[in-house]
């Protein structure tokens, strides 16, 4: 039963924390990733997700806490079936984009043969071919990057980390940063990559967390993710809609033109949003408007962003994160 | 031309994904071999440097022209060089004709002797010689030469040899030379006497002729010899009234400066090749001398006899066993090679372990250290740089030393004595493998030491100021280096010696002096101790370093990690 939940868990935190000096960089975090398993790590700049990951590779150590990867206590027993590509983004520039990554996947136990075999199939799958024999410092940041990126996942390891893996590339490039890590995930290997930009975290992951000021705030599926904050219709109409505010389930209206408002009085505004309360069904405003005569021109019931999550939830980090936990059973085992 | 890389991707697109995780499972990866990556990496990284090739090639090639360049300039460099002689007293003319005809005569003998040993069959060299009259070459005792200044009438010398009987001495020669020896190419005359431009007449007065002639010798105008134009390099002028001009030994210690009479005029636009000037002079004043002794009513023959007696002065080493105390050039070389050595030594390791520094600093500016240390230990890390650096440091050392063991025993002939001595001092003594030890003891040393540095610094220029230091201390052994070899076994060295930091270039300079054993062995233990116990403290300072970001630390701080036991719980 013990050896079946490791088999499904490749990575578990359990309280743990990050003291530098006075600074708590990661303060009692707890989360576990499933193996298989697509998991975005977001955080605006500065909430811990590089030292967290340093600590998941046994680079720093935690102040406190608990650590457990592959099943393992240290990154440092399970070392070559991890890959990692650092949030800085560095290669040596002298050396040609296929030795690189040779060299890496050699270091993590491949033999010299398979290495090279290997660096150049993956040049060639992911558009580098032509550059396979170029020297770093000739190649574009873009290219090194995505050289960077084969040389962490090169020996094909089963739990993958990367920090910041879109940063500094191309629309285009991003997508094939997208396929790769998809590509992954097809053959099961797990995935875990921090981003503060939403939507590479809304397209690709399974599970995202989201910490701030080093504090867990959210840990959970998308859908999950969505319904952490209030649901919201919009709707446009010409008519006065000052009745529908009485609704229980309405938390709030606004004005949702576009343009600067002092309040809902001032017409004439046609687009409004509505914020509801959690768990309430959006056809009850429709019902209302179709009761009171309020004739619609639209009605919108919005799925949340990524985006909007993030923005309401670190905006409001200050609350009490328990409220937007639904995870928290991990921690408490 | 494909590439291997094309060649893989060919296949990679036929075949299907394949899972090496599988396949690597059966590879285990042990610390050492993870060195022996990195090594291997920073080993052909930093033999692709344009540095490194350029300090391989720079020492041999430095050596070889030390040797080549000073042959060549005796050999081919030597230009003919014309000049105008006006003799307007008219009795020095045919002196200067001999002296010259027997100054080249002397270097076509030279140049014989050497053809001859050069190409005769082997063991034959000594017969060979005797065909060609090796004793009439002259021993070269310059110091009884001046000093007779020449004092030999046309009547008490030698003739120069005729032109026939060298061809007689070819011909006897020929038995004992090797078949495919090229034939005997006699050196061209140096000095050529040309007549006066037309326009010149011989009997002008002194200034005129030098007005007339300065255009030639700064070679605005050229001078017309077999339908040739050239530079005249020098005109001799001496005046009628030359003999009024002679300094008798009383007048001797008379006030030099403007008052000073002037004797013979030697114009020339090159005075620092003083050749065609000396033989002149000696010429004349050889003559002078004789006509002076020949006035006094003297014995010339018994005057030469007279100079040319004197008591040699040898030169004796202590040191040496009875019979063997004559201080010869190779013992020069013996003293002084050990200097040459230790500069080269200075010159390797320091090349490397700046290396070594770029190296870890290339690392960490980029933040590749954490790939790296996603992978590898950072003691794997630290031992593969210094296997490395140690293997390019060794194929510097060694391709230097190889070098100047061909070179040397390319060059060691009768040709360059240099060459052929240091050549035997190198064969015959422990230089060699002694350059070796202190090579690799220093190495070590240094490089934990450096990479302590570049461990805990984020950029060369934060480098910097621990490098102001380091250098400074290292300047000691050059700034000692010549004076060691004066007194090698003097409290100086000995002292030095016993610094561990400095034991390999000091015990290296004094290498040749054999140093007392206790000295040799302690610093030599000594050496091994503080080198272990550097890379030991390098070991932890670079654990803690390597991941730090931010400002250097402070050298209090280095301190405290010292004695932490393992990675730091603060600091990133």
């Amino acid at each position: 039963m013990q050896n079946r939940e490791h088999d499904r868990t490749v990575l578990e935190l359990s309280h743990v924390t990050k003291l530098f000096g006075a600074f708590q960089a990661v303060n009692d975090l707890c989360f576990r990733v499933p193996r298989g398993s697509i998991y975005g790590f977001l955080g605006p700049n500065g909430a811990g997700k590089t030292t967290t990951i340093r600590m998941i590779l046994d680079i720093i150590k935690p102040s406190s806490g608990e650590i457990t990867v592959l099943g393992k206590r240290s990154a440092l027993e399970v070392r070559q079936r991890l890959g990692y590509l650092p949030e800085e983004k560095g290669l040596y520039k002298k050396m040609k984009a296929w030795a690189i990554i040779s060299y890496f996947a050699m270091l993590k136990g491949m033999s010299r043969r398979d290495s090279r075999k290997r660096a150049c199939e993956l040049l060639e799958r992911y558009g580098l071919g032509a550059f396979a024999e170029t020297k770093a410092e000739a190649l574009s940041k873009g290219m090194g990057q995505k050289v960077q990126m084969l040389a962490a996942v090169a020996h094909d390891p089963e739990f993958v980390i990367l920090d910041e893996p879109f940063s500094g590339l191309d629309p285009v490039n991003q997508q094939v940063m997208e396929t790769l890590i998809r590509d992954m995930a097809d053959r099961g290997q797990t995935v875990i990559f921090s981003t503060h930009v939403m939507q590479h975290a809304e397209r690709l992951c399974d599970r995202i967390l989201l910490i701030a000021k080093g504090r867990k705030i959210f840990d959970g599926t998308l859908p999950e993710a969505r319904r952490a904050i209030p649901r919201r219709v919009r709707i446009e109409t010409e008519d006065d809609i000052g009745q529908l505010r009485e609704l229980p389930e309405v938390l709030a209206i606004f004005p949702n033109d576009g343009l600067a408002r002092g309040g809902v009085s001032a017409p004439p505004c046609s687009h409004w949003e509505f914020q509801l309360r959690e768990n309430a069904d959006p056809q009850i405003i429709l019902q209302a408007c179709f009761t009171k005569g309020i004739r619609l021109r639209s009605f919108n019931q919005a799925e949340p962003s990524l985006h909007e999550v993030f923005v309401h939830l670190v905006g409001s980090d200050a609350a009490p994160p328990s409220n937007t936990m639904p995870n928290q059973r991990v921690c408490n085992q | 031309m494909r590439t291997n890389c094309q060649r893989y991707a060919d296949k990679a697109v036929r075949a299907p994904y394949r899972s090496w995780a599988k396949k690597r499972a059966v590879l285990p990866c042990s610390p050492m071999k993870n060195a022996f990556i990195i090594a291997l990496r920073e080993y052909s990284d930093n033999a692709k440097t344009k540095g490194f090739w350029i300090g391989l090639t720079f020492i041999p090639l430095l050596l070889f022209g030390s040797i080549q360049v000073p042959l060549w300039i005796e050999k081919k460099a030597a230009p003919i060089r014309h000049f105008v002689f006006v003799d307007q007293s008219g009795k020095f003319e045919q002196t200067v004709a001999a002296r010259l005809d027997r100054a080249h005569d002397r270097r076509v003998r030279e140049a014989l002797n050497e053809y001859t040993v050069r190409y005769s069959k082997p063991n034959t060299v000594k017969h060979a010689l005797t065909k060609i009259d090796l004793e009439r070459i002259p021993a070269p005792n310059r110091r009884v030469d001046d000093f007779v200044g020449g004092l030999t009438g046309p009547e008490a010398e030698r003739p120069a040899e005729d032109p026939g009987s060298r061809e007689a001495q070819l011909l006897q020669l020929k038995p004992y030379l090797r078949e495919n020896a090229p034939p005997f190419i006699e050196p061209k005359r140096i000095f050529h006497r040309v007549p006066l431009p037309k326009e010149i007449t011989p009997d002008w007065d002194m200034p005129s002729l030098a007005r007339e002639l300065k255009p030639y010798l700064r070679g605005d105008k050229r001078i017309t010899v077999d339908g040739q134009k050239v530079r005249l390099h020098a005109a001799i002028l001496i005046p009628a009234d030359v003999d009024q001009k002679i300094v008798r030994g009383a007048s001797a210690s008379g006030a030099p400066g403007l008052d000073a009479p002037k004797g013979i005029e030697y114009w020339s636009g090159n005075l620092a090749d003083p050749q065609l000037r000396d033989e002149i002079e000696r010429a004349v004043n050889g003559e002078v001398r004789r006509r002076e002794a020949l006035d006094r009513g003297l014995d010339v023959g018994a005057m030469r006899n007279v100079l040319q007696t004197h008591v040699p002065v040898v030169d004796l080493n202590p040191q040496k066993e009875a019979g063997q105390e004559t201080v010869s050039l190779a013992d020069r070389i013996r003293q002084w090679s050990p200097v040459a050595f230790v500069y080269l030594l200075w010159l390797a390791i320091f090349s490397i372990v700046q290396m070594l520094l770029n190296n870890t600093i290339e690392e960490k500016s980029n933040r590749l250290i954490e790939v790296l240390l996603s992978s590898v230990t950072p003691g794997e890390l630290m031992m593969g740089k210094l296997m490395g650096i140690s293997a390019i440091g060794l194929t510097l050392v060694g391709a230097w030393l190889l070098a100047m063991v061909g070179v040397l025993a390319w060059k060691s002939s009768p040709e360059s004595e240099l060459a052929s001595q240091a050549f035997m001092v190198i064969r015959t003594s422990n230089l060699l493998p002694a350059f070796l030890i202190y090579f690799l003891l220093g190495y070590l040393l240094y490089a934990g030491i450096f990479l302590s540095i570049g461990s805990v610094c984020n950029s060369l220029k934060e480098a910097q100021s621990y490098m102001s230091v380091i250098t400074m201390m290292m300047m000691a052994p050059l700034l000692t280096m010549m004076f060691i070899p004066r007194d090698p076994n003097g409290a100086l060295a000995t002292i030095l010696s016993w610094i561990p930091i400095y034991t390999p270039f000091i015990m290296m300079n004094r290498a040749m002096a054999d140093p007392p054993l206790f000295d040799l062995i302690g610093t030599l233990v000594l050496m091994l101790v503080s080198a272990g116990w550097v890379l030991w403290l390098a070991g932890k300072i670079f654990r803690i370093g390597i991941l730090r970001t931010g400002q250097p630390p402070k050298l209090l701080e280095m301190l405290s990690w010292l004695r932490s036991d393992s990675t730091p719980r603060n600091g990133s």
